[in-house]
C-alpha cells in the first residue's frame, strides 16, 4: 500500500482571504486542491466548503454542485480550450450548469471584460490567440461559473515577465473588486509575499505550518531546513541583518525594506 | 574567429506579417556564455533555432565553428550544436533514459561499444548515472531536462543552446539545470541560454536583448541591468537589487549609477550604515 | 479498465523476462497459429497446460494475472454466446428463428472460449515480460526481410517505439483535461448516453491539439539531434539470443508435433 497522498490535514481558509499554498512538487498540494471543488473525496475525515460538507460517503452527484462554487484554474489552463469561438468556450461551463444560451452568453461577455479580453477576440477561434490571451480566455471560462472561490495552480507558469505581472494583477483585482476568495499554489515566493494574506506550508502530504507571510518568512532557518526559499526582500533583509542592520517587522517588499533602511543609513543616505 | 557568426539575418515565416528576425548580426566568441532575453514573440527562439538550421533564413548567413549553416552542411552543424528545449516531455525520444541519451549517437552512426561508454559518461556528468533504465514517466521535469543535457553532451558539441530549458521546472529542477550550465561553461563550452529569468541571465558573460526581431542591446549583464527603464519598457523583469536601488532613490538616498549585484548591494549599504 | 494487463510491462527477472524478444514475439505469433490446429479436448488440454506453464515461468502471481485478464471477459462471453446460438450440429435443445441451441454449438462455444483465453493469456504474457521497446525492436528484426520490398521497417519501428513511449504521457494528459472539464461541469460517468457522448468532444479536441503540439516539438528535437532517416543509424540496444531461446523453440516444436498427433 502506497503512503496516503494526504495525511491528517486540518486547515481553515477564511472567506475572502488570499491564501497561498507552498511546498515541493509532490508535497500533496494538488491533491489537497482537488478536494476543495469535489474532484476528489477524502478517504477519511471531512471538509466543509461554503456550508457544504463532504465526507467519504458523499455522492458524486452532490459534488457537482461544488464545482461551480469553487472555480479551479489548472496549470496551463489553456489546454482546456476546445470550442469554435472564445465566446462559446467561455459560455461552456454556465451551459453545463443549466443556464440558457442567452444567459450563458451574457455571463461570458461580462467575464471576458473582467479578464481584459476585447470584443473582437470573442468571435475568434481560441487557437488563434496568443499564449497570454489563451490563458485569459481559459480563466474567463472558469469565472463564468461565477464561483466564490478561485483556485489557481501555478497560474503564471510559462508566461513572460510582463504576462506574469499582468496575470498577478488580474488576480489581485478579482480578489479586491469582486471579493473572490483566492487560493494560489506557487513556487514564486515573491508572489506569496506580494499578494497573499495567509500561507499554508505543505510537506509529505501534511500541513507543516500556517500563518501570515510575515510569520512564515520570518524563520529563515526553518524554511531552509525544509528546502523552501525566501522571497527576495526577506533574503536581502537577512543578509543585511548579518551586517548589523535590524528589521522589525520583517519587510516583504522592496518598499518596506527601503522604508526601514533609510533611517539606519548615515544622514538618511543623503550626503555625499 | 568567432564560434558563431550571424550576419544580417532575416527570417520571415510564411504565415506571419512581420519578420521574426530583422537584419540580426551577432558574433559569439568560443567559450562565451550568452543570454538571449526578450518578451514572448521577440524572436529569441527563432534566433536560437536558426543557429541550428532548424528555420530557413530569408536573408543573411550564419556560420557555426566556421561551417556555413546551409542545406549542405546542416548535419555537420548539428553535430557541433546541442539544443535543450523547453518542454521536458516533448524532447524525450527514447523509451528509457539510456535509450534517449543514445538517440543522437545512433543518428551519427557511432559504433555500439563507443556508444555505451559515451552514454555512461554523459549520464554521470549530469548526475543521472543510476537512472539508465528508468522510463521517462518515472522522472521529474528536472531529471528529464538533465537527461536531455546528457543527450547533448554525449555528442561532444562545441555549443549548447538552452531554449527556455528551465521555464517549466520547479525551483529545485531549475537549480540543477543552472548548475549544469555553469559546469559546462567552466569546461569551455559555448553556452547560449534563452530565458525570462533575470537571475539566470545575470550569470552570462553577455546579455543580448531582442525586441521585434531586432537586437536592441548586447552588453555585459551589469550594463544591461543598469538600464532599468529599458528592461521594463521591453516587457522584462528588473533584477531585485536594481528594484531596491530605485526604491531607495525614491526616498532620497543617493544611489550609485552602476548596477550592483545583491552582494554588491549588501556591501554598499553596509558602508553607509550609521554607527549609532 | 485500469486493471487490464494486456499491453502492460511488469519488470522482473524470470526466464520469460530474460528471453530474447524476437523469440518471444515469433513464438507468440506461432502459438496463435497452432491454436487453430486444436480441435478436440486433448489438444485444448495440452495447449492450456502449456499456457499455464508459461504463466508460472513468468513468476507473475496467478491471481494478479487472472484479475488482469478479467476486464476482457465480457467481450469473450459475447462472442462465445453468438457462437453458441449460431453454430449448429448434433442434438437440438432449443430453436427460435435463426437462433438454435445445439450440442455441437455448445462444444464449439467452449472451444472458441478456450481459443480466446489462450490467445489473450499468451499475448498478455508477451507484453508482461517484454519491455515495449524490446517488442518494437523485435518487430524491426522480424520485419527485416520486408526491407527488400522497400518497406521503411526502421521508420515503422521507431514510430512504434515513440508511440509506446508517449502512451503514459498521453494518459496523464487525458486525466488532466478530464479534470479541467469536470471542473467546468462536464460529467464523463453519469447522465444520459447522449450527454456522455457529447462530453467526449471537450476531451478529444484539446487532446488532439496538445498531441499535435507535442509531435511538432518532438520532430524539432529529433531533427536538432541529427535524425535524418532510419537507414543511417547504429543501434544502441541489440537483442541477444541465449540457450533459453533455443530451448523454447525446441519445446515449441514438440508442442506443435503433439498437437498434430493428438488432433482429431
Amino acid at each position: 500500500m502506497a503512503a496516503p497522498a494526504l495525511q491528517d490535514v486540518s486547515l481553515r481558509i477564511e472567506d475572502g482571504s488570499y491564501t497561498a499554498i507552498i511546498g515541493h512538487t509532490g508535497s500533496g498540494k494538488s491533491t489537497l486542491l482537488q478536494h476543495f471543488n469535489g474532484l476528489l473525496k477524502p478517504t477519511s475525515g471531512q471538509l466543509t466548503v461554503n456550508g457544504v460538507t463532504i465526507t467519504p460517503a458523499t455522492k458524486n452527484k452532490e459534488l457537482s454542485d461544488l464545482r461551480h462554487q469553487v472555480g479551479f484554474v489548472f496549470q496551463f489552463p489553456e489546454a482546456q480550450l476546445f470550442e469554435e469561438t472564445v465566446l462559446k468556450d467561455i459560455a461552456f461551463a454556465p451551459r453545463n450548469f443549466g443556464k440558457s444560451a442567452a444567459e450563458a452568453e451574457q455571463i461570458a461577455r461580462k467575464v471576458a471584460a473582467m479578464v481584459g479580453l476585447s470584443e473582437t477576440t470573442l468571435t475568434q477561434s481560441p487557437f488563434d490567440l496568443s499564449g497570454g490571451q489563451m490563458r485569459r480566455a481559459a480563466i474567463a471560462g472558469i469565472l463564468a461559473m461565477e464561483p466564490h472561490t478561485l483556485i489557481l495552480d501555478e497560474p503564471t507558469a510559462g508566461l513572460d515577465p510582463q504576462g506574469r505581472r499582468s496575470m498577478m494583477n488580474l488576480f489581485a483585482r478579482l480578489h479586491r473588486e469582486y471579493l473572490l476568495t483566492i487560493i494560489l499554489v506557487t513556487h514564486q515566493m515573491d508572489d506569496v509575499a506580494d499578494y497573499a494574506d495567509h500561507v499554508v506550508v505543505m510537506e509529505h502530504g501534511q500541513v507543516l505550518q500556517t500563518g501570515t507571510p510575515r510569520q512564515v518568512f520570518a524563520d529563515a532557518k526553518w524554511l531552509r531546513e525544509h528546502h523552501l526559499r525566501l522571497p527576495q526582500t526577506a533574503a536581502m533583509a537577512e543578509q543585511l541583518a548579518a551586517r548589523g542592520f535590524s528589521f522589525d517587522p520583517l519587510p516583504l517588499t522592496e518598499h518596506e525594506l527601503a522604508d526601514q533602511l533609510v533611517p539606519q543609513l548615515q544622514g538618511g543616505g543623503r550626503h555625499d | 574567429m568567432p564560434v558563431i557568426d550571424v550576419r544580417d539575418v532575416t527570417v520571415q515565416y510564411r504565415d506571419e506579417d512581420r519578420p521574426a528576425l530583422q537584419h540580426v548580426s551577432l558574433q559569439v566568441t568560443r567559450g562565451e556564455w550568452i543570454a538571449l532575453i526578450g518578451h514572448n514573440g521577440s524572436g529569441k527562439s527563432t534566433l536560437a533555432r536558426a543557429l541550428d538550421g532548424l528555420v530557413p533564413l530569408t536573408a543573411g548567413a550564419i556560420h557555426v565553428a566556421g561551417i556555413p549553416v546551409d542545406e549542405e552542411h546542416i548535419w555537420d552543424v548539428r553535430r557541433r550544436v546541442g539544443m535543450v528545449f523547453q518542454n521536458p516531455d516533448n524532447q524525450f525520444v527514447g523509451a528509457d533514459v539510456a535509450g534517449d541519451v543514445a538517440f543522437s549517437l545512433e543518428n551519427q552512426e557511432v559504433p555500439r561499444e563507443e556508444m555505451h561508454q559515451r552514454v555512461a559518461a554523459a549520464l554521470k556528468a549530469v548526475g543521472m548515472a543510476g537512472y539508465a533504465n528508468h522510463a521517462p514517466s518515472r522522472l521529474s521535469g528536472g531529471q528529464k531536462q538533465r537527461v536531455a543535457i546528457a543527450g547533448v553532451l554525449a555528442l561532444r558539441p562545441e555549443i549548447v543552446i538552452f531554449d527556455e530549458a528551465t521555464s517549466m521546472l520547479d525551483p529545485a529542477g531549475r537549480d540543477d539545470v543552472v548548475t549544469l550550465m555553469r559546469t559546462l561553461h567552466e569546461q569551455g563550452l559555448t553556452i547560449i541560454t534563452i530565458t525570462h529569468d533575470i537571475d539566470e541571465a545575470g550569470l552570462a558573460d553577455r546579455v543580448i536583448m531582442l525586441d521585434n526581431g531586432r537586437v536592441v542591446t548586447a552588453a555585459p549583464p551589469a550594463t544591461v541591468f543598469a538600464q532599468e527603464d529599458t528592461l521594463v519598457a521591453r516587457g522584462l523583469d528588473v533584477p531585485y537589487s536594481a528594484r531596491l536601488k530605485q526604491a531607495l532613490a525614491a526616498r532620497g538616498v543617493r544611489v550609485p549609477k552602476e548596477y550592483l549585484t545583491n552582494e554588491g548591494m549588501v556591501n554598499w549599504l553596509s558602508q553607509l550604515k550609521s554607527t549609532i | 479498465m485500469t486493471k487490464l494487463l494486456l499491453g502492460r510491462y511488469v519488470p522482473g527477472n524470470s526466464v520469460l523476462h530474460r528471453m530474447d524478444a524476437r523469440a518471444k514475439l515469433a513464438l507468440s505469433f506461432a502459438f496463435i497459429a497452432i491454436i487453430f490446429l486444436a480441435n478436440n479436448w486433448a489438444t485444448y488440454l495440452i495447449l492450456s497446460a502449456f499456457t499455464l506453464g508459461c504463466v508460472f515461468l513468468s513468476r507473475v502471481s496467478v491471481r494478479f494475472f487472472i484479475a488482469g485478464v478479467r476486464p476482457l471477459i465480457w467481450l469473450i462471453l459475447l462472442t462465445v454466446t453468438l457462437q453458441i446460438f449460431f453454430a449448429r450440429g448434433g442434438t437440438v435443445y432449443w430453436h427460435w428463428g435463426i437462433f438454435s441451441l445445439t450440442a455441437g454449438g455448445i462444444i464449439n462455444g467452449i472451444f472458441v472460449f478456450c481459443r480466446f483465453m489462450l490467445i489473450i493469456c499468451m499475448s498478455t504474457l508477451l507484453t508482461l515480460t517484454t519491455p515495449p521497446l524490446a517488442i518494437a525492436d523485435a518487430m524491426e528484426s522480424l520485419m527485416a526481410p520486408l526491407k527488400l520490398l522497400k518497406v521503411p521497417v526502421a521508420e515503422i519501428a521507431l514510430m512504434l517505439s515513440i508511440a509506446l513511449r508517449f502512451v503514459p504521457t498521453l494518459m496523464d494528459e487525458t486525466q488532466k483535461i478530464m479534470n479541467a472539464q469536470r471542473a467546468r461541469g462536464v460529467s464523463f460517468s453519469t447522465g444520459k448516453i447522449r450527454n456522455r457522448i457529447k462530453a467526449i468532444i471537450p476531451l478529444l479536441v484539446p487532446l488532439f491539439v496538445s498531441s499535435f503540439e507535442r509531435a511538432e516539438d518532438l520532430a524539432t528535437a529529433m531533427e536538432a539531434r541529427g535524425y535524418r532517416d532510419g537507414a543511417h543509424r547504429t543501434k544502441y540496444r541489440v537483442q541477444q539470443w541465449h540457450l533459453v531461446d533455443t530451448i523454447a523453440v525446441v519445446v515449441f516444436v514438440f508442442l506443435t508435433g503433439a498437437l498434430v498427433w493428438l488432433r482429431a
